[in-house]
């Protein structure tokens, strides 16, 4: 089933393209990576998607409905939003912060209520930080605060989370945590995820664990490639793209079945002087 | 926080500001004794036909009372606006005056005493119009890309300043030295002294107003505190409640200043006292700041009734209090949470 639905997509300030044509259809339960060099428009691609930026041609549909016509506090129960690295201000507590996510559940001049806390208490168990729910959040590790993020936006209870490049600030182990919990949301969940990452393995490694994923690679302003991992990370397209020389590995780990990866060898035609 | 001890700060918040307002009508400059206080009190809670002279009467209930009333309502009306701008503006070292109604008001004021001659139905209604237009000011600047960001609005809130800051100076240049002159210059050092019930009145139904706004929308600054982006997608109409936070601040703060003058230092270190007693969820944390500003001025105004023979302007001693104070909470918080 079709969830979101980009039609036509263009967005540019005073005369600068950022991108242009974009057309794209997410299924339920799907993981979509959106892949593409810095500045390629995955940011702001999301950033239309969540209402932040306005499209300056075509539309973008959510559940058959035009996102424009959604009101603030009603978009924010279909799409929750996990930044790229969070700026703490105040020392709020963990708990504090993941009930920041039944914002649209509660009036403009009210708190949330009970049940609310209890959402947000499971969606913290959910990521594993429920011992943490009374520490201030600014006393957290890069990873943690991530897993925070991802827990307010479980509380938002939505169909479908947007993330943008969620794991570039972390750590070896604390990327791969963030990525297990991606893994358990589509699967166990059936949350639909938009995914902005720099990282083409990271479509590899979803498409290993058996999610139903799917690549948008993004380039010269425009969403030039989609469809599966291995359909969109070739060695050819990394090569034109990025201009990387890249070996796709095929491995076997375990009792998985062959496990694909993107090793990148050198860069091709760079400046050096 | 354990629920016991967040039930025992609550009711030391409560309190604090209600001792204060008690003691301060034992403290001034006219000899009076402790035990004439409470026969005064006495006289009027049980209307008891006593031999009181009118004198000590009127000091308690027609001076003292009002004023302390008014300290605390002026205290803790730049304190929760104080720490909604916090909030707002993701910044702990923002206060009242960030949008420069401080500044709006006293320029409004100086005007007032020059051309009206400091006729108090004058002085109150322009500074309380020049402090809401500097604001109004400001959040225009803010605005100039239709949408509100923060680095606008603080940009937006330092040109209006600077600006009233120079049409203050100008109008104390014009300014008649002998009787306008000073009359400013007190006035811009802030003062309670001529508290009346009347002044209470015509404040306090815009304060009342402002915040009453914050208290009911006081869970929204925490996501509002989140950044524009991340409140849009939590589901917050940003503009329209940013739009409600300054409004609600601006007319507590601009009552207040009008009635009282610029008091400094109330609104920036108020809500951290209130942070480290309650935490920084605002939910708690904005009533928490009233009861703290509102303790913290009245205790400020008892001290300059004691420390000098002549009172000492609030503005003087609240940066006096505070400056030492800041330093001390700045060392202490960077051993802190942030």
């Amino acid at each position: 089933m079709t969830l979101i639905k980009i039609m036509d997509a263009e967005f540019a300030y005073d005369k600068n393209i950022v991108f242009t044509g974009v057309n794209l259809q997410i299924n339920s339960g799907e993981l979509f990576c959106l892949l593409g060099p810095n500045g390629c428009g995955k940011t702001t691609l999301l950033d239309c998607m969540l209402g932040v930026s306005k499209l300056s041609r075509g539309s973008i549909y959510l559940a058959g409905k035009n996102t424009c016509d959604f009101a603030s506090g009603e978009l924010a129960r279909h799409m929750a939003y996990v930044p790229q690295s969070h700026n703490q201000t105040f020392p709020y507590k963990v708990l504090d912060i993941v009930k920041m996510g039944r914002t649209a559940y509660t009036g403009r001049f009210s708190a949330p209520v009970a049940a609310d806390v209890d959402i947000a208490r499971e969606s913290l168990k959910i990521v594993g930080l429920l011992g943490m729910a009374g520490r201030p959040y600014t006393q957290l590790s890069g990873g943690e605060t991530q897993l925070v993020m991802i827990a307010r936006a479980l509380a938002q209870k939505t169909p479908v989370i947007l993330m943008d490049e969620p794991t570039s600030h972390l750590d070896f182990k604390h990327e791969m945590v963030v990525l297990e919990t991606i893994v358990e949301l589509v699967r166990n969940m059936g949350v639909t995820i938009v995914m902005a990452t720099h990282f083409p393995n990271h479509a590899f490694y979803f498409d290993n664990n058996g999610l139903d994923t799917r690549v948008g690679l993004m380039h010269n302003h425009s969403l030039q490639k989609i469809g599966t991992a291995e359909q969109v990370i070739t060695e050819e397209n990394i090569e034109s793209i990025y201009r990387v020389q890249a070996k796709m590995l095929c491995y076997d780990v375990e009792q998985h079945q062959a496990v694909k990866q993107l090793m990148p060898i050198k860069t091709l035609d760079r400046n050096n002087d | 926080m354990s629920p016991t001890k967040q039930k025992w700060t609550g009711v030391l918040l409560v309190l604090a500001p209600l001792v204060m307002i008690c003691l301060s009508l034992f403290i001034g400059r006219y000899p009076i004794t402790a035990d004439m206080v409470f026969k005064v009190l006495a006289s009027r809670v049980l209307s008891l036909n006593s031999t009181i002279p009118d004198v000590y009467d009127t000091l308690i209930w027609e001076i003292r009372m009002p004023r302390a009333i008014l300290g605390a309502v002026v205290g803790g009306a730049l304190a929760i606006s104080g720490a909604a701008f916090q909030g707002l503006f993701r910044n702990p070292l923002v206060s009242s005056g960030i949008l420069g109604v401080s500044h709006g008001a006293g320029f409004g004021a100086s005007m007032a005493i020059i051309i009206f001659h400091n006729n108090a139905w004058a002085v109150y209604p322009s500074a309380f119009i020049f402090g809401m237009i500097a604001v109004l000011l400001s959040y225009m600047i803010g605005r100039i890309y239709n949408t509100t960001p923060t680095i606008m609005l603080v940009l937006g809130g330092v040109i209006v300043s600077s600006v009233f800051a120079a049409l203050i100076s100008f109008a104390k240049y014009v300014a008649d030295p002998y009787e306008q002159l000073p009359t400013i210059v007190f006035w811009l050092m802030g003062s309670l002294a001529s508290a009346r019930y009347q002044d209470i009145l015509i404040a306090g139904l815009p304060m009342m107003v402002g915040v009453a706004g914050l208290l009911a929308i006081r869970w929204r600054i925490n996501v509002l505190s989140m950044g524009d982006k991340e409140a849009h997608s939590l589901g917050v109409n940003v503009a329209a409640d940013k739009a409600i936070v300054i409004a609600c601040a601006t007319l507590a703060t601009a009552a207040a200043v009008c009635v009282s003058g610029i008091i400094g230092w109330v609104g920036l270190i108020m809500p951290h006292i209130a942070r480290m007693m309650v935490g920084n969820d605002n939910r708690l944390l904005i009533p928490a700041s009233f009861a703290a500003g509102a303790f913290f001025l009245v205790l400020v105004d008892n001290l300059g009734r004691i420390i000098t023979s002549s009172e000492m302007p609030l503005g003087i001693l609240t940066a006096l209090v505070g400056g030492p104070f800041f330093v001390w909470l700045l060392k202490k918080t960077r051993a802190g949470g942030w």
